[in-house]
């Protein structure tokens, strides 16, 4: 029965690390293409969240046209960002870069509040709400089927990644830009094609998380979370935030249980200065300096 | 040369990031969002009510519905009884985005421009910041908070509460689970919060004393987090009844939703800021048979008797009243009797003695908001309702008498 439990808790725990990975993902994806530190990356989760609300609840359009208009405003709201905010930016001093992110999730959680209020709000529901079990441990269906469509997600982005042209593009720009450009890969839409995709993925999570957790204008907190997790994956490591994401989900739920809900954020940020201490540079970062 | 650049470029960085945070998040902004009501700035002898109040942030919706019921009631006050004693009444009231330092700011520029005699805050880190200020001023306090550390004659003189503190107010809870079901098993879920830690320690011991088993108290971290696993926790624990204390509304909805499928049967109530009916909308299916204390009554009670205060706000509201805004027209018919029998005493309006008068008078009639007449202790009011969430009926309906704690 304690092991059904634990199995239970750490099901639970590695259903709701598929969000952080899921937004990890999106944090690493700018990062490796423009070296960009993004600090607004909760809230342009905040943001797609929000989108959902409007068009699904606000809008009363149907749950699936909703879905896909946010998912595209969330990829617009990305583009938009990097090529009015950031690209001027490019190639300057990190901080000033960094500091802009700050400004921005600012800007967003203000315009949220402008549209939407600040009130607190329920997202409607479209996950199947049966119970789940595997074997005779309970899986909250919202938990299971957000776990899944994390997982299909992360699974086609990968894919694209690998094998299509744009993600060969990124991956060309990621290891070395110069020569990405002498081979006559067009660098400036490699950015934006990085932040449109991470504002997309970042929207997804929005979605799926305001669907487990409910939606506010402080949800962009949920960033700084991931943040701990793309730094312990390695901030340039896509297999780092995958497993980085799960791992803490799984120790958050953990402690959450067994030493209390006080603990859960203590142990993640108790990881975070073991592999600061250790392994800077991050699980499956690739070994270099960025002062900052 | 190009170091001079690059620094001027990093300046530039820097500052427009920070000028972008600064243009939404609310200092310009704020100082504009202003709500004046009542007797003109030249009147002399004005009772003024200032006010820091969250009209946007986190905590708007409480906010906006503080301003609305204030500022009504001053217009009702005013034209209706013509003031007190001939006085007319003022309000002030300025947009603070629910943030401590700006909320410090609203006061001190509200009090040196004008003659404050009430002022209405809008959180327990304000109160606290403040209370030395008042004490200094001489001016008189209530608010939003609940806070039980607030509930404490010789360490806040100035300040008196809307209601019972939060630690009454689960007692209130505890009093009625005692009477319905004797020796359930109760749990609580708290946030890892000073608002939510606030009932716990003392509400556990009164349940013990009470003859009820606390089987489990669980925590949640702030902000958007993840309660599967507490919800399993709660499974194990079976309790009869589980008390939120510390949301507004997130995670309550998820957590019934979860306990529910996981075929539990355990009863859920929560305290006064999760229990506004437009908080109970956002529920969703979940509120069905949600509890909770009320100190008031609801905006469509339909057991309240024809009372004046009742009457009045339907008289200028056909639609629905959030329940803060009844708090603050509570604020309203307080700081009126509290006024009226202290210049009726032939004293002048100064914070202690109008804390004298406070503590003096008894039976207090609030004009049908609560549905007894009240007496202060300490500086708080132990009487509340428990309503459950009908969601055929569409509304909160009562479900005890009116509980005053001992």
């Amino acid at each position: 029965m304690e092991w059904l439990f634990f199995f239970e808790v750490s099901l639970a725990g590695l259903g709701f690390g598929a969000l952080y990975a899921l937004t990890a993902v999106a944090f690493v994806v700018i990062y490796k293409a423009t070296r960009v530190i993004n600090l607004a990356m909760g809230e342009m989760l905040m943001f797609g969240a929000y989108l959902f609300f409007g068009f699904a609840a606000g809008m009363a359009l149907p749950v699936w046209l909703a879905l896909v208009l946010a998912l595209l405003g969330g990829a617009l709201l990305g583009l938009g960002l990097e090529r009015i905010v950031i690209r001027p930016l490019l190639g300057e001093n990190p901080i000033s870069v960094f500091m802009v992110t700050i400004g921005l999730s600012s800007v967003l959680v203000g315009l949220v509040e402008i549209i939407w209020t600040a009130t607190p709000r329920s997202l409607p529901d479209f996950l199947p709400s049966d119970p789940i079990f595997i074997g005779d441990a309970f899986v909250a269906p919202k938990t299971f089927w957000s776990f899944v469509i994390a997982a299909v997600v992360i699974g086609v982005f990968l894919v694209l990644f690998r094998f299509w042209r744009g993600g060969v593009a990124l991956r060309a720009t990621a290891s070395d830009q110069g020569a990405a450009y002498a081979m006559g890969i067009n660098v400036p839409a490699v950015y934006s094609l990085s932040w449109g995709l991470a504002g997309m993925l970042a929207a997804g999570a929005g979605i799926l998380l305001g669907s487990v957790a409910g939606i506010s204008s402080e949800m962009g907190v949920f960033g700084l979370t991931v943040l701990v997790v793309v730094i312990v994956g390695g901030l340039d490591s896509v297999l780092g935030a995958l497993v980085a994401g799960l791992f803490i989900g799984w120790v958050e739920s953990l402690a959450g249980v067994y030493l209390g809900g006080e603990y859960e954020h203590l142990m993640t940020f108790i990881i975070l200065m073991v592999v600061l201490l250790l392994r800077p540079w991050g699980l499956f970062g690739t070994r270099e300096i960025e002062r900052l | 040369m190009s170091m001079k650049i690059r620094t001027s470029r990093l300046l530039f960085g820097v500052a427009s990031g920070l000028a972008l945070g600064g243009l939404v998040s609310g200092t310009a902004l704020a100082q504009d969002q202003e709500t004046t009501v009542g007797a003109g700035a030249g009147e002399e002898d004005a009772i003024v009510i200032g006010g820091s109040i969250p009209m946007t942030g986190v905590f708007a919706f409480a906010g906006l519905a503080f301003n609305e019921g204030m500022r009504d009631f001053v217009s009702w006050v005013n034209e209706e009884h013509g003031g007190v004693n001939g006085r007319k009444f003022r309000y002030v009231g300025q947009d603070t985005g629910y943030d401590v330092d700006e909320s410090v700011g609203v006061f001190q520029r509200i009090t040196s421009r004008e003659d404050v005699d009430f002022y209405f805050g809008d959180s327990t880190a304000f109160s606290q910041t403040i209370n030395s200020e008042l004490n200094r001023r001489d001016i008189l306090m209530t608010g939003a908070s609940f806070a039980s550390e607030l509930n404490n004659p010789e360490e806040y003189p100035l300040q008196f509460l809307l209601g019972p503190d939060y630690t009454e107010q689960v007692g209130i809870l505890l009093d009625y689970i005692a009477d319905e079901q004797p020796g359930a098993r109760v749990a609580f879920v708290h946030s890892d919060t000073e608002f939510g830690r606030d009932p716990i320690a003392a509400s556990q011991e009164r349940a013990e004393e009470l003859g009820l088993e606390v089987v489990e108290t669980l925590v949640t971290p702030p902000g958007a987090s993840d309660i599967s696993g507490a919800t399993l926790s709660l499974r194990r624990a079976r309790p009869d009844y589980t008390i939120f204390h510390g949301y507004v509304l997130a995670p309550i909805p998820d957590f019934i939703e979860r306990s529910r499928q996981m075929g539990m049967e355990t009863k859920f109530m929560g305290t006064y800021y999760s229990m506004d009916q437009t908080i109970i909308d956002e529920m969703g299916e979940a509120a069905d048979g949600f509890m909770g204390v009320m100190p008031y009554r609801y905006y469509y009670d339909q057991e309240a008797p024809d009372t004046e205060i009742l009457g009045a706000i339907h008289d200028m509201h056909d639609e629905y009243k959030p329940t803060m805004y009844i708090q603050a027209w509570l604020a309203g018919v307080l700081l009126r009797e509290i006024a009226q029998e202290t210049l009726d005493a032939g004293k002048e309006l100064t914070g202690s003695n109008m804390r004298e008068t406070l503590d003096s008078m008894e039976n207090i009639d609030t004009g049908g908001i609560i549905g007894v007449p009240v007496t202060y202790r300490g500086s708080s009011i132990p009487v509340g309702r428990i309503y459950r969430a009908d969601m055929d009926e569409g509304r909160m309906v009562p479900v005890s008498d009116w509980i005053e704690l001992e």
